[in-house]
């Protein structure tokens, strides 16, 4: 059954648990909210149980609105965080416990095969506190599946587990999804349960979602710093737009990008770098009508900085068309981003699509980010190997541990002190230790933008 | 009530030796030691025990087969009459004794266990200050504050003048517990005292049986269809049995053996078994027949509680 949350928020006194939040749960979907602890997402879980009433808003199971409801006339069953089961009830009345209050007289045969379905058919006797941590999950997924409840929410079921049986536990609550069906909503802080389990992921930050997506799109597209460390680890460095090319971000004020016949040469301000941007491409299709003045003056006019990208830009462009007035929607293809890092040589590329940032305009700051096992060392004497067209760096390797399945590196390069690598341990190249220049290189599409203007280390922390 | 564990003195692993090779006495010794030490720890309140408790029950024991006068002196003659004359003279007291404990305690048990349950799950912030005012009438002596009931129930007083308009005494005098235009000294007297003293028994174990309830216990029944009013009879109430039994115990067994109560609130047709005891202890010195019924007293409320306990089914309870 579909759950529609619309505009639902929570607050505890001054506290904003949960700020009003749009969240759409398709039906047989196992949903996850995902996020460190105090993000509201156990908060959320709560207000679609009914143990806890939304400030504002409301929740639509299917068609029928249940934000008044009380818990125990909501089709909904809950496996809470350590269980709740009732220590005084044995294993089959814990189970059975549903079903006797909506009057099932019966409940002998549901209850065997539901222990059956969770692989506890012979402990039916026992008490809740004569189980281990695993056979209790069971039971509480048990006491909650067999009321075939309309959705199942669980509550950071696996919590309690050690990593071996969380594992196992992990998949096995997939394997019953997939056996009755249900919607599952799944609250947990694990970035690695979530992606093994849910087929869709809401990563919740400050009782607002972050982001929402699949898995793989979460992990290989973050939109924001927090989502990018808080699933796996990033590379996030702050680099300067160069180019813009084409791309989807069309407007008014997009026309305006990295055209023109400037003649500037040079940074206005004095950080001292070079000029760059001689190896823009125009790859675009369309007339360029933007112009270099124009961006200077959309921006801060004060700030030198814009107008030598700017000028740079234009000293770029001449034969570069742009692609900007492209109407069609589909015009992400082909769209690129050109930035430069502190020190950094070569500009690095990435697909518009891939830019999450708002600003993308030429002199523009946006964090580069890159996962650490998309990137490949080379050493410096096998520079000319890398193949052309890869984004790159260069840098000194300054640590080097050995993972057995992959190496881990930190290399030191000017856009970012503490760059991480992950190489598989396939064929070592002994030379790489630390100490040693080396070339960093990943392919452009896996690279992704971000916007600036937020705290870099967001979401390490919470690990 | 909690059973106590038995005491296993199992030898703890050997230390790590850090004493030099032949010197194998001084590591047993510092077992041995360790091993008694669970029977150091026992000693204080063993002879505490063994002096105040064991020495007089023994020597009331043999006090209660004695026979003889104050003036000839009383020796040990197995004259086991003392029993059966207690029960026959004094069966009357034993009963009323009996009715006014149970009484107090289910009243104590209507009255506390609402109280415990909010303070335990609604009172927030306010728990401590509840619990202290729960415990605050022990800050004076128990006689005083059965005089203050004196008080509080005398005739044309406000308490009484109040039941009587309401025509609640016309319904308990009807009854028996009351006379027409008094409360105190009739039976309904006693039992608000007993009720009112022995309170805090009931209300403090039923307090702490019910906060340890798990909060999501309650939750997880409403999860699962339960009414409030289900959740409360299928979960909290099966779940604070353990207090019930000893909050029961601790009101009923001193309320059984009590007689400031009695004594203050009623008149001579409330005495209960206490008072009797009492009367023969100090007013008749009858002190084999005292004994004696002391002995009985204690044996029925052994034998009353280890029913209840086998009733209330404690292994049964968490």
């Amino acid at each position: 059954m579909t759950i529609t949350l619309s505009g639902v928020s929570k607050t505890f006194g001054d506290f904003t648990a949960v700020h009003p939040l749009d969240l759409t749960i398709p039906e047989g979907s196992f949903f996850a909210l995902l996020g460190a602890s105090g993000c509201g997402k156990t908060t959320t879980l709560r207000m679609i149980a009914g143990l806890e009433e939304p400030t504002s808003g409301s929740i639509l199971l299917g068609e029928e609105d249940i934000t008044r409801l009380p818990p125990h006339e909501r089709p909904v069953n809950t496996v809470f965080q350590n269980y709740a089961l009732f220590p005084h009830l044995d294993v089959k009345e814990n189970v059975a416990f549903g079903l006797r209050r909506r009057g099932v007289k019966s409940v002998s045969k549901q209850v065997a095969e539901i222990l059956d379905l969770v692989q506890l058919g012979e402990l039916s006797r026992r008490k809740p506190l004569q189980l281990s941590g695993g056979q209790q999950q069971r039971v509480a997924l048990a006491r909650a599946l067999i009321n075939r409840p309309r959705v199942l929410l669980l509550d950071e079921p696996l919590g309690a587990l050690d990593l071996k049986l969380r594992r196992q536990m992990q998949l096995e609550l997939k394997r019953i999804q997939v056996e009755v069906g249900i919607t599952f909503v799944h609250v947990t802080h694990d970035q690695e349960e979530a992606m093994t389990m849910a087929d869709r992921v809401a990563v919740m930050y400050g009782g607002k979602v972050e982001q929402l997506g699949p898995p793989a799109e979460l992990y290989e597209h973050p939109r924001s710093t927090f989502v990018a460390n808080f699933l796996g680890t990033s590379n996030l460095f702050e680099a300067e737009i160069v180019f813009r090319e084409a791309g989807r971000r069309e407007g008014a004020s997009g026309a305006g990008a990295g055209n023109g016949e400037g003649t500037g040469s040079g940074r206005a301000k004095g950080s001292g770098e070079g000029t760059v941007v001689a190896g823009a491409k125009g790859t675009g299709k369309g007339k360029g009508v933007g112009e270099a003045k124009g961006i200077a003056e959309g921006k801060d006019v004060g700030e030198g900085e814009a107008e030598a990208s700017a000028a740079a830009a234009g000293r770029a462009s001449g034969e570069v068309s742009h692609a900007g007035q492209d109407s069609s929607s589909g015009a992400s293809v082909g769209g690129e981003l050109q930035v430069k890092v502190p020190g950094g040589d070569d500009l690095l590329r990435l697909p518009l699509d891939r830019c999450a940032a708002g600003e993308t305009e030429a002199g523009g700051k946006v964090l580069i980010g890159v996962r650490p096992e998309k990137i490949t060392l080379a050493h410096t004497d096998d520079a000319g190997s890398v193949p052309e067209g890869r984004n790159r760096l260069t840098g000194r390797i300054t640590d080097a541990s050995y993972l057995g399945v992959s190496l881990q590196y930190v290399v030191e390069t000017s856009a970012c002190p503490e760059l991480t690598v992950y190489e598989q341990n396939i064929e070592r190249d002994t030379r790489l230790v630390p100490g040693e220049q080396v070339v960093l290189h990943w392919r452009p599409a896996h690279t992704f933008a971000l916007d600036a203007a937020q705290d870099v280390a967001a979401g390490e922390e919470a690990l | 009530m909690t059973a106590v564990a038995p005491v296993t003195p199992s030898a703890p692993p050997p230390p790590p030796s850090n004493t030099l090779p032949g010197d194998g006495e001084g590591v047993r010794g510092r077992r041995a030691r360790r091993r008694l030490t669970p029977y150091w720890l026992l000693l204080p309140a063993g002879l505490w025990l063994a002096v105040f408790f064991v020495a007089p029950l023994v020597y009331q024991a043999s006090t209660s087969v004695q026979s003889g006068s104050l003036e000839e002196g009383f020796r040990v003659t197995w004259q086991f009459s003392h029993y059966t004359d207690a029960l026959s003279t004094y069966g009357e007291h034993f009963l009323r004794s009996f009715a006014y404990a149970a009484s107090a305690t289910v009243l104590c048990l209507v009255i506390g266990y609402p109280l415990a349950y909010m303070i335990a799950f609604r009172a927030g912030r306010w728990r401590n200050l509840l619990l202290v005012m729960v415990i605050a009438p022990f800050f004076t002596s128990f006689l005083i504050r059965t005089l203050a009931w004196k008080t509080i129930l005398s005739d044309g007083g406000p308490v009484v003048g109040a039941l009587s308009a309401l025509h609640v005494l016309d319904v308990t005098s009807w009854l028996g517990l009351t006379g027409s235009e008094r409360v105190l000294a009739t039976p309904l007297a006693v039992v608000c005292g007993l009720t009112y003293n022995f309170l805090p028994f009931m209300i403090l174990p039923l307090y702490s049986s019910l906060e340890r309830i798990d909060t999501a216990l309650h939750e997880a029944a409403r999860d699962l269809y339960a009414k409030p009013v289900t959740t409360f009879r299928k979960v909290t109430f099966p779940l604070s049995l353990p207090g019930v039994v000893a909050g029961t115990l601790l009101t009923f067994i001193p309320a059984s053996g009590d007689y400031i109560n009695a004594q203050l609130l009623g008149s001579p047709n409330e005495q209960m078994v206490g008072n009797a005891i009492q009367k023969q202890f100090l007013n008749v010195l009858d002190y084999p027949t005292a004994a004696a019924m002391s002995f009985l007293l204690m044996a029925l409320i052994l034998i009353m509680v280890s029913v209840y306990m086998r009733k209330a089914g404690t292994e049964e309870l968490v």
